[in-house]
């Protein structure tokens, strides 16, 4: 375990590397065109640690991310290429919002009831698509991005019709009661209760992969489907579990964040962290002890970029622009030596060739 | 009469792949134009190899390959094309959705500025396949056809540029018996209208059918080169499996009671190296039986059916006194299965994981090395480092990922595993393939521990001088059936198991 940890994190090392060329290759433009270039690249880079309330946004944006993060690679390890974590996510939340509004609980097990009925909800987008892939073998991809927004749209639906505050002047909910929203831990900063789960979360994932008999079976089926017949192991349940299990983890996520930093509920579009979360699992290499520096890294360079915008005249698409260029790189170094994109693209060879 | 030019001579090819295998070594001989070429030797021997380098798909390391008396560079682009070398290939590079007509032109379509001129292409392949008597429907998509129809689409798409060689690479694999007839009653009719063809087999009926001149190949070396009409099956035969040096035989005990018994089993499949016909087959305890055939003869079906992957369609299975039939690789591992795959990184272990986890995998349940759901590192690690010292697995740790090992000590750890809990079966396929002499010897008395041990033992090897070093009896598989049971007496000989593996003779 210990001797895989050190090598995910050379490798982690060596992206790094990469980044720092990335970051002055593409921000260093960026800073010329500014009256004091040295600003901008010192904003960006050393602002997020400059007050702990930054440091605290980095913390707070780090939180949904790392939830998703280990969701995706759960899913990942299955060897699916599961993208139902972003849906999972979006209905988490709606679904936490709707215990908070709807059960008549009050005290400490209210918030952790609403968490746990976004969980159960959230984990219906990544374990449909799991089901047709073990059943069908329809292709989990396409299912899971499709099946993302039908749920978006049917967890509007519900928010229209159910949850809806008509005296808020704006499509959200009712007021969450005060029982059910998460603790804040940092004065200036949002950052909640949910970090402490996150982190805890990923150390339990890590362990139950590299420690835990489950956690072999499911290396084993995700490296190879072939070994996993020969050894008698019963493979669909077992990606139908890290299905159901991942989309617990998303759904959780997306529940935490809402009760964490919402007094309403009110996303009409998919939020994203679900799709930061894949990004994440592959920069972390699939391993969830990584997950958590990987989800730091991205919140980092976030709060860096929104920093820039906020106090230069640097226009936040420009900011947009910079992190898209390093996730980019960093993601495109990850994703071809990735065994599940690579096993897709062999599929959809072979079904093309078959056909 | 003086005899035909050449119209291809290889002269000393020799090729080595980047692995250091040598899949032809000093390849030297001559086609003549106008005759039926076969090439004759088993699996591996280099057959297609040598066709690659003629088709241009591959270079080769050294030697010439001429042309018409001109020495040719084949990896010029559209080397085959221009040359008019077309190839069968043995899996058919068809396009499925598309027509007969439009797969025949594909690469060279005749155009009317940029687009395709229908009309004249349409011509072309009506005419094409008046010519050569090949009936096709132009307009018929690919995936409506049999495959003896796509055999001809994909003949006549061979012969579409004014083909002067055509190579066709085992192609009466996927035909039945009326179909392979009518294929050389074609082909025939192509050699005489002035096609040379060069046809590579290894079923010696269809090339003492079909051939005039027979070139013989065995581990990458030209044994012969010969007219059809001088040489007997026999000599073929024997240059094709080679000469029987001095084998050491295993030494035999008394074996005990039946472990597996097979009787009369079938199966659906789709797939002759899947599919079986009525096998039967008994195997005792303290007794080692080898099967031999050429590749693709059932050998998988075989496997698949007594390792729960694949269930027979009618027949009895019973192993240690339980009905199998219906049983799954979870049930089969149960009762006392031992397994070592043909291949060994997909199935027999997964490259990406550690030795340890490679090594510990499928032994859920186990309390030494799990305590609830926990994995027990300590307990793991020593017995993994155990397995390695026992096994003489040459590694850097036990950390290490499987691929960092080769092939043959990665095969010693699947070894280790799969022994581990004394079987009362055990399948190995193939279980020296491609690995070092040491090493293989190390297997062998390991598999020859097992079947003292009480175990009974199936061995499906291609080397002969392996199945006749370890087996007490060899099974001959063709076509799915058992065409030899043959005792392994100092008299059993490749050269003698030859004419059962290329279905010449039956003794069962």
């Amino acid at each position: 375990m210990m001797r895989s940890v050190l090598a995910g994190l050379a490798e982690f090392t060596l992206t790094a590397l990469v980044i720092a060329v990335v970051i002055l290759a593409v921000l260093v433009p960026v800073a010329m065109s500014q009256p004091d270039p040295g600003q901008v690249l010192g904003l960006f880079l050393l602002g997020p640690f400059g007050t702990m309330r930054h440091l605290g946004n980095v913390l707070e944006l780090a939180t949904p991310t790392m939830l998703t993060g280990l969701a995706a690679t759960l899913i990942f390890r299955a060897g699916s290429f599961n993208l139902g974590v972003e849906g999972s996510f979006f209905l988490g939340g709606i679904a936490a919002t709707a215990a908070a509004l709807l059960l008549p609980l009050t005290g400490l097990v209210a918030a952790p009831t609403a968490i746990l009925v976004g969980a159960l909800v959230g984990s219906l987008a990544c374990s449909v698509p799991g089901y047709l892939k073990v059943r069908f073998g329809a292709s989990e991809m396409v299912n899971s991005l499709v099946l993302n927004f039908a749920f978006l749209y049917a967890g509007v639906f519900i928010l229209n019709y159910y949850l809806r505050d008509p005296n808020a002047g704006a499509l959200m909910s009712y007021r969450l009661p005060e029982d059910f929203t998460l603790d804040r831990l940092m004065a200036g900063t949002r950052l909640h209760t949910g970090v402490i789960v996150a982190f805890i979360a990923c150390l339990i994932g890590g362990i139950w992969l590299y420690g835990t008999r489950g956690g072999l079976n499911l290396r084993i089926v995700g490296a190879g489907a072939g070994f996993a017949q020969h050894l008698g192991l019963n493979s669909g349940a077992l990606v139908m579990r890290a299905q159901i299990i991942g989309g617990l983890v998303a759904g959780m996520a997306g529940a935490i964040e809402v009760l964490g930093l919402y007094n309403r509920f009110s996303w009409t579009g998919l939020p994203g962290h679900g799709w930061t979360g894949i990004t994440i699992a592959i920069l972390a290499r699939e391993n969830p002890f990584l997950v958590i520096p990987a989800a730091l890294f991205l919140a980092y360079l976030q709060v860096g970029g929104d920093m820039l915008a906020r106090n230069l005249a640097v226009p936040s698409e420009v900011v947009g622009l910079v992190t898209a260029a390093i996730m980019l790189v960093v993601t495109s170094a990850a994703i071809f030596r990735h065994p599940a994109f690579l096993r897709l693209i062999r599929d959809i060879k072979g079904q093309e060739q078959s056909a | 009469m003086t005899p035909p030019a050449p119209i291809v001579a290889f002269d000393k090819v020799t090729k080595t792949y980047p692995n250091g295998t040598m899949a032809l070594s000093d390849a030297t001989f001559e086609i003549r134009k106008g005759s039926i070429h076969a090439i004759c030797g088993e699996n591996g021997a280099g057959k297609s190899t040598l066709m690659k380098i003629l088709f241009g798909l591959e270079p080769h390391s050294s030697g010439q390959v001429f042309l018409d008396g001109a020495a040719v560079d084949t990896t010029a682009p559209d080397f085959a094309g221009r040359n008019g070398i077309g190839m069968v290939h043995q899996h058919f590079s068809l396009v499925a959705p598309l027509t007969v007509l439009e797969n025949i032109i594909l690469g060279h379509e005749p155009r009317s500025g940029l687009l395709i001129d229908r009309h004249r292409a349409r011509e072309q392949v009506v005419e094409l396949s008046r010519r050569y008597d090949l009936d096709v429907s132009p307009d018929a998509s690919i995936e409506t056809l049999s495959v003896a129809a796509q055999q001809k689409v994909e003949i006549l798409k061979a012969l579409a540029r004014e083909t002067r060689l055509l190579i066709l690479d085992e192609p009466t694999a996927v035909l039945s018996p009326p179909e392979i007839e009518e294929l050389f009653v074609r082909l025939r009719a192509l050699r005489d209208s002035g096609i040379t063809i060069l046809f590579i087999s290894h079923k010696l009926h269809e090339v003492r059918a079909l051939a005039d001149v027979v070139t013989v190949l065995r581990a990458g070396r030209v044994v012969d080169t010969l007219p059809m009409s001088d040489v007997t099956d026999t000599e073929i035969t024997r240059m094709v499996m080679g000469r029987d040096i001095g084998i050491v035989r295993r030494e035999r005990g008394a074996t005990g009671e039946p472990l597996l018994d097979v009787s009369g089993v079938s199966t659906n499949a789709l797939d002759p190296a899947d599919r079986l016909t009525d096998i039967s087959l008994t195997i005792r305890a303290n007794e080692i039986v080898g099967i031999a055939g050429v590749d693709g003869s059932g050998q998988r079906g075989l496997v698949s059916l007594l390792s729960g992957l694949m269930r027979p369609a009618s027949g009895t299975v019973r192993f240690d006194g339980k009905n199998m039939a219906r049983a799954s690789t979870a049930d089969w591992r149960k009762t006392g299965l031992a397994y070592l795959p043909a291949d060994r990184f997909t199935q027999g272990g997964t490259p990406g994981l550690s030795l340890i986890d490679n090594a510990i995998a499928g032994t859920d349940g186990d309390r030494a090395v799990q305590s609830g759901p926990f994995l027990r590192r300590a307990a793991i690690r020593s017995r993994v480092s155990a397995m390695v010292r026992e096994f003489d697995v040459r590694m850097r740790g036990i950390g290490e990922r499987l691929d960092s090992l080769s092939g043959g000590n990665a095969q010693k750890l699947i070894a280790a595993r799969e022994l581990a809990g004394s079987p009362k079966l055990l399948i190995a396929d193939q279980p020296t393939r491609g690995i070092d002499v040491a090493s293989a010897a190390f297997l062998h008395s390991r598999i020859d521990a097992v079947a003292r041990s009480g175990a009974a033992v199936l061995l499906v090897t291609a080397d002969l001088d392996e199945l006749l070093r370890l087996a007490d009896r060899v099974l001959v598989l063709f076509n799915g059936r058992i065409v030899a049971d043959l005792v392994n007496t100092a008299e059993l000989t490749p050269a003698a198991l030859g004419p059962y593996m290329l279905g010449l003779e039956q003794a069962a």
